[in-house]
């Protein structure tokens, strides 16, 4: 990867009446990067792009853009293009002249500014739309207008807000892979804002988990999953048992009175730590044969496994198997050391991890208010 | 289900008779008389009469005056609405109640206290004596009676062109200047073309009241400027010309008719685009 | 950049109240001038709450207000609802176009259209009283049926069409399912529809003008009338007390808005919503009753319909004639065993002209008018006042015997009317502009007419916007029979007045007041009495009765009499009226308020109105007027020579029409106007023309490139097919290609 900074953000903060938006935030870009900034609604990722936009001024901190601080230079003479959260395509151009749109203002020959829209409309595969009304195009056709014209200037950075977020999932799927298409062929430094965690894996060099104005992780997607540094982003990437332990010491950890071997160190002695342990790194076996016993609650076929809620120690555990058990059943959980991950008390320990009231609609209704809050 | 369907559009009958009778009627009559004489024979004299170049003067002088007075309401009116969204909801409330506030006193008494402003000896005047310099004659001049069509109009400007642009969205604004769009350029490439709907029925408002005013003209213009309407109410009022007074009122209906058409061109159709 | 923004927002602002701020400042000043502050005082406040008539205004203009805005409601609601439910797009279509007429109208359209209509269907019905309460209120209804149902038909579109089908669903009748279902939806489309209606009605002027009849004068109309003269400071003061009112009220609701937002939930938001609405009915329903309580007593209405200003009315401590006589009327009845209300109903015009208007177009209901000599002419001829009943008049022995049988009036067995007032037209002028020279010839009785052509006072000269009285001034100047004009004596007055126009500053009735007392004027001709006025309140002012070259005064001579018309509803008590207003106190009080000469032997010969009017009474009833003249080989005094005389006739219709048309040429001429607005007019034309084409001929260069190349629109979606495209590449070594541009 290319280890020149092309945005460094230092010591950024910002707050509206009051209320904490960005805590002195540190974030450096590099070129060439696919970066996502992922996070719940309002932990402050779409602020953070809006000051790098130009759009929102930091109350302190600066924006440093290929070596020199741009806090004063007014959005319109930044070299950095924003795809909008649900598009602004202008409602009175066609698809042609809101591609046009950027070239327009600078006096470009007509021939020219031909040639680069219908470049651009090749590279989004809308050839042929030039003369529709912007208003009557599908989701995903503006999408990729906006697109279009966000990067028919030639940006050094494109920064996506919530792009794909109205969009219907098998739409969002093909799109996700148009974009990073689209990012490796020019070469464009992304950054892209998203609540959706998947997206964010499967898009992203580099993710940055924000929560509360604050960034909690940055990493590439291997390392946010497999390592998080707290229970926040334990919990908010994938789907996580996050259980009180001690680190007895190193590689010996204590939780659900047992101990278990496992691959960290580097704690004090006797440490209180949170256990993260992803229910597909669970084996379910006989009860003899667990280290863990427990009574199955519920089991939900999910299609390519099923989903066991088990009650060991009042802590309710989610296990993904392949294999069928029945409710009620009392089985064994067999954890290798490698699936235990260890990190240390958070502010966030002990709220998220426990899936005594977990229910699908309740995680859709939240995603859905999610949304609502975000616009 | 169709008997029933019968009886709910029923319930709009009372207004169709209403609006036959007294708004379908009434013009009815207007043409009528606009087509006869005095005994009820049927005559194009009283369209004749008005090929008068005086009759056409004053209808030149009032397209002119309401023009002009159109022109100026758009000019005062489209950058005081466009501040007006940069403010907060709260205080935007605010300044649309204060904008509508005077007309809720009369426009008779707002425009006579308009002359007690610009007379020669009033209190303008008086300030500006006041300062040592020259008093400048403002009252009965063609100047005065457009103030007045601008004074009072200039709320119907004001109201339609900020519901319009208060609906813009503003990520479009940041999309533009995204795009490379100075505070102008957004303003002459984004939010002016997305404001035209707002821009027409303005117009529509200012320009229609102030070319059939009858009393700012008399008021302000000290009887000097005759408009289409000083001359319509004086054939009902005093020269019982009832004739020539709706030739004349059927004309400046053709007249509305005409640039609304032209503007409606423009705009395209917008149901119900009241304002308040 | 936001402090150009805020100066700039505090501009327009400061352009919106300034009038409102001149009339708060008036409505406290302590003299009746409206353009010098004389001092704080609350007079005006007081003489509101004692102005019986602008109250009575306020009350007719609010009942109309509420009654309009509810019929309109209803209807209008009803009618958004049944057009919602149209489905024929054309019948849909045109019944809205229909709705929306009276907005797109001019309202001086919409108002002759309806008067038309119901002069029309008056005459049809037999040519009484055609205009009146029910006209006015059917116009308003008219013009806010359009605003009601744009308002509430939205809300029919937005709503759930699934919402009344669940309604029924769950057992609900259809008329239960709309009023608790589908109402409670469209009620905020009604409230403000409703209010939206009431507002309108409430400030409409245009359209009452032409519709309003008799006895009913809204607030509008009682301005209107009133600043053809001289708005009172009252009516400033009226105005400061709705301005407050109403900004007390905007911002109490803005306040308890914004509390609701912040704290309230949605339940409360809404029962502050019922709350205000009930405020709003409470306030309807208290006129209704107030109105229907005033109407419920058993009530004699006396309705009078006079000249503005001209009736003592209380106003500054002076004798309110119509209390008196609604205090004398109910005595006199109680002694007859009548216990009633005596109400006199008093509305006012500003022409003769207007006058006839009204009674020719059928609003009749006027129990006591009282016209010029002239109009009673043709009152008489076209049949609309009645013969008087001398015995039931019999203070009419104090009219002197010179006037009890004017020349429009002369059979003594068949009386129409009782003279009120007569007077003279002079010139009143401004002693401190006037060219010394001038001044001399005045005061030697020398002066005439040709004082008002003098080019010395160009833009200083007042003229009448009165046809009749216009061209007389042209015809004295130019000794013309001012009752035999042949069509070469019309023309010839027509271009006297012609060459005075370009020194004309403004043609004026009486708004000559202000001009001539704020010295914004120098010379004018005008009555006899206005002018004795305007000298009580500047002293810099003189009067004096223009001579012709043989030294006799040529001038008009005119006198306004009471009478009856024919369709008066209360001839007995226009009697009893008539018989009051001769009385000596009533007479008096007149004559010192109006200023004019009175015919009433009781009011020239007291001693204490002699001693009121001082120097003035020289003037008024100057003793030259009753000098002996033979004429005609019989002996009469110079002023009954002069009403014979000089005294405006009824013209015939053929020279009435020449005189219209004549005074329309002169209005509508205008060479002295500049075209400097046609030039800046066509300029802005001009622009905007090349600014449209301009953007045509843009749109046009942008569209050449792509408008017919480009292909129909292919199926996009497929992936495959965009990934597989060799134009990637393309694009990309294009980008970098301009990327190391850059850097070099």
């Amino acid at each position: 990867m290319n280890e020149k900074k092309i945005i460094e953000l230092k010591n950024v903060a910002k707050s509206y009446d009051g209320e904490i938006i960005l805590d002195h935030i540190n974030l450096d870009v590099h070129e060439k990067e696919f970066m996502t900034l992922l996070g719940p609604s309002g932990c402050g990722k779409t602020t953070t792009l809006r000051i790098i936009a130009g759009f929102v001024t930091p109350d302190t901190g600066d924006v440093v853009f290929e070596g020199t601080k741009i806090n004063d230079v007014p959005a319109y003479k930044r070299h950095v293009n924003t795809v909008f959260q649900k598009y602004a395509l202008f409602p009175h151009l066609n698809v042609y002249e809101n591609i046009a749109f950027a070239l327009r203002l600078n006096k470009v020959s007509e021939e020219e500014i031909y040639n680069r829209v219908e470049e651009m409309l090749a590279m989004v595969n809308l050839r042929g739309f030039e003369k529709k009304d912007v208003n009557l195009l599908s989701g995903g056709q503006q999408q990729r207008v906006a697109i279009a014209r966000a990067l028919i200037n030639k940006p050094k950075v494109l920064l996506l807000d919530e792009p794909l977020g109205a969009l219907d999932l098998k739409l969002r799927k093909d799109m996700q892979n148009e974009l990073k298409n689209i990012q490796r062929k020019t070469g464009i430094t992304f950054i892209y804002v998203t609540h959706d965690q998947e997206e964010a894996l499967s898009m992203s060099d580099t993710v940055v988990v924000m929560a509360d104005g604050k960034i909690q992780q940055i990493g590439s997607p291997t390392d946010i999953y497999n390592e998080p540094e707290n229970a926040f982003v334990a919990d908010f990437i994938g789907e996580s048992n996050i259980i009180d332990g001690i680190m007895l010491d190193d590689y010996k950890a204590k939780f659900s009175g047992q101990i278990f071997d496992c691959l960290d160190k580097g704690f004090n002695k006797n440490e209180a730590v949170d256990v993260v342990i992803r229910p597909e790194d669970v084996d379910v076996v006989s009860p003899e044969k667990g280290m863990l016993q427990g009574v199955v609650d519920s089991v939900t076929f999910k299609g390519v496994h099923y989903e066991i809620i088990v009650t060991i120690n009042n802590f309710k555990w989610m296990i993904q198997s392949t294999d069928y058990v029945a409710p009620n059943q009392k089985i064994g959980l067999f954890i290798e050391p490698d699936a235990i991950h260890i990190m240390k008390k958070s502010e966030y320990s002990n709220m998220f991890g426990d899936y005594s009231s977990f229910s699908d609609e309740l995680e859709a209704l939240s995603d859905v208010e999610a949304l609502e809050e975000e616009e | 289900m169709n008997k029933k369907s019968l009886l709910q559009k029923a319930v709009a009958a009372p207004h169709v008779m209403w609006a036959v009778l007294f708004i379908i009627a009434p013009l009815f009559f207007v043409v009528y008389y606009a087509f006869t004489d005095k005994d009820g024979n049927f005559t194009f004299d009283n369209i004749a009469e008005l090929a008068q170049a005086s009759y056409l003067e004053i209808f030149l002088r009032s397209l002119c005056f309401a023009f002009l007075a159109t022109v100026i309401c758009l000019i005062i009116a489209y950058p005081i609405a466009y501040f007006m969204t940069k403010a907060s909801p709260k205080t935007q409330k605010i300044l649309i109640m204060l904008v509508m506030l005077p007309q809720w006193l009369n426009f008779l008494i707002r425009t006579y206290s308009w002359m007690a402003l610009l007379e020669d000896t009033g209190i303008i005047n008086n300030l500006i004596t006041a300062v040592g310099l020259d008093p400048v004659h403002m009252i009965n001049t063609s100047g005065a009676v457009i103030l007045g069509m601008v004074y009072n109009y200039l709320p119907y400007m004001i109201i339609p062109l900020h519901s319009v642009m208060s609906k813009i969205d503003s990520r479009l604004l940041e999309a533009a200047s995204d795009l490379g769009c100075s505070h102008f350029k957004v303003i002459t490439r984004v939010v002016f073309p997305l404001s035209m709907a707002g821009i027409i029925s303005g117009v529509t408002m200012v320009f229609v009241p102030s070319i059939s005013t009858f009393y700012i003209s008399q008021k302000l213009g000290g009887g000097n400027f005759d408009l289409i309407g000083d001359t319509i109410e004086r054939q009902f009022q005093t020269a019982y010309n009832y004739n020539l007074g709706a030739s004349m009122s059927f004309v400046l209906m053709i007249i509305i008719m005409i640039s609304m058409a032209v503007m409606s061109k423009y705009s395209g159709e917008d149901d119900g685009g009241v304002i308040v | 950049m936001k402090k150009t923004r805020n100066i700039y927002t505090a501009l327009v602002f400061i352009f919106l109240y300034m009038p409102i701020f001149v009339l708060i400042l008036y409505s406290f000043n302590s003299s009746n001038s409206t353009s010098t502050f004389e001092g704080f005082s609350l007079k005006w406040y007081r003489e509101l709450f004692s102005d019986s008539a602008t109250l009575d205004a306020l009350k007719n203009t609010l009942i109309l207000a509420i009654l309009s805005a509810l019929i309109s409601t209803v209807i209008g609601t009803m009618a958004a609802y049944g057009i919602n439910k149209m489905q024929n797009k054309y019948v849909k279509g045109s019944v809205m176009s229909v709705t929306k007429i009276p907005m797109m109208n001019p309202e001086i359209v919409t108002g002759i259209s309806m008067m038309l209509l119901f002069v029309f269907v008056g005459v049809m019905l037999g040519g009484k009283s055609s205009l009146g309460f029910g006209t006015v209120l059917i116009a308003h209804v008219t013009f806010n049926l359009p605003y009601v149902i744009l308002s509430v038909m939205p809300k029919f579109k937005q709503m759930d069409k699934s919402l009344p089908e669940a309604a029924l669903d769950l057992g609900c009748t259809p008329i239960q399912s709309f009023f608790k279902v589908e109402l409670p939806q469209i009620l905020p489309g009604i409230i403000s529809g409703l209010i939206m209606a009431f507002t309108l009605s409430l400030d409409d002027f245009v359209i009452s003008y032409f519709t309003i009849g008799s006895g009913f004068e809204t607030l509008p109309i009682r301005i209107y009338s009133m600043t053809k003269k001289r708005v009172t400071p009252d009516m400033y003061a009226l105005s400061t007390l709705i301005f407050v009112s109403i900004l007390i009220l905007l911002l109490v609701s803005n306040l308890v808005s914004d509390k609701n937002k912040e704290k309230m939930s949605k339940q409360a938001k809404k029962i502050t919503k019922i709350v205000l609405s009930s405020v709003f009915a409470v306030i309807a329903v208290i006129t209704l009753i107030v109105f229907i309580a005033s109407a419920g007593k058993e009530t004699v209405t006396v309705n009078v319909y006079n000249w503005g200003e001209y009736i003592s009315d209380g106003s500054e401590d002076t004798y309110n004639t119509n209390l008196e006589f609604e205090k004398y009327y109910e005595e006199k009845l109680k002694a007859q065993g009548k216990d009633v209300d005596v109400r006199v109903n008093y509305t006012t015009y500003a022409s003769n002209e207007d006058l006839y208007a009204k009674l020719k177009s059928g609003a009749g209901g006027y129990d006591i008018i009282i016209p010029s000599d002239y109009m009673i002419e043709r009152l008489k001829a076209d049949g609309l006042i009645q013969q008087l009943d001398l015995s039931k008049i019999p203070n009419f022995d104090n009219i002197e015997e010179q006037f009890r049988n004017p020349f429009y009036d002369k059979d003594p067995n068949e009386k129409y009317t009782v003279m009120y007032t007569y007077g003279v037209i002079g010139i009143i002028y401004n002693k401190d502009k006037l060219a010394p020279a001038d001044l001399e010839k005045i005061e030697n009785g020398e002066a005439g007419w040709e004082l008002l052509w003098d080019e010395k006072y160009k833009g200083q000269i007042l003229q009448f916007n009165n046809a009749r009285d216009a061209f007389g001034t042209a015809m004295y100047a130019l000794g013309i029979d001012v009752n035999n004009a042949t069509d070469e004596d019309w023309q010839n007055a027509y271009n006297k007045l012609l060459m005075q126009k370009p020194l004309v500053q403004s043609y004026v009735m009486d708004e000559i007041y202000n001009k001539m007392e704020s010295g914004e004027a120098t010379l004018a001709a005008y009555y006899a009495g206005d002018c004795l006025s305007m000298i009580a309140n500047n002293e810099s002012l003189g009067f004096f009765y223009p001579k012709n070259e043989n030294g006799e005064y040529v001038t008009n001579i005119f006198a306004d009499a009471m009478c009856i018309p024919k369709d008066a509803q209360n001839v007995e008590h226009a009697y009893e009226y008539i018989n009051f207003m001769l009385s000596p106190e009533a007479a008096r009080a007149n004559a010192e308020y109006i200023y004019y000469a009175s015919p009433n032997s009781v009011v020239i010969n007291n001693e204490d109105y002699i001693d009121y009017l001082g120097e003035d009474y020289d003037l008024i009833y100057d003793p030259d007027f009753n000098n002996l003249i033979t004429a005609n080989g019989e002996e009469i005094t110079y002023i009954e020579y002069m009403f014979n005389t000089y005294a405006y006739r009824d013209l015939s219709d053929e020279s009435r029409a020449k005189l219209n048309s004549l005074w329309e040429g002169l209005k509508v001429d205008s060479a002295s106007f500049g075209s400097g607005i046609y030039i800046i007019c066509a300029v802005i034309l001009v622009l905007l023309i090349g600014f449209i084409v301009y953007k045509y001929i843009e749109r046009r260069r942008h569209r050449r490139l792509y408008w017919n190349n480009a292909a129909q629109p292919k199926v996009v979606v497929s992936r495959n097919d965009f990934n597989s495209t060799a134009m990637y590449d393309a694009v990309k070594a294009e980008l970098e290609a301009t990327k190391e541009n850059e850097k070099k």
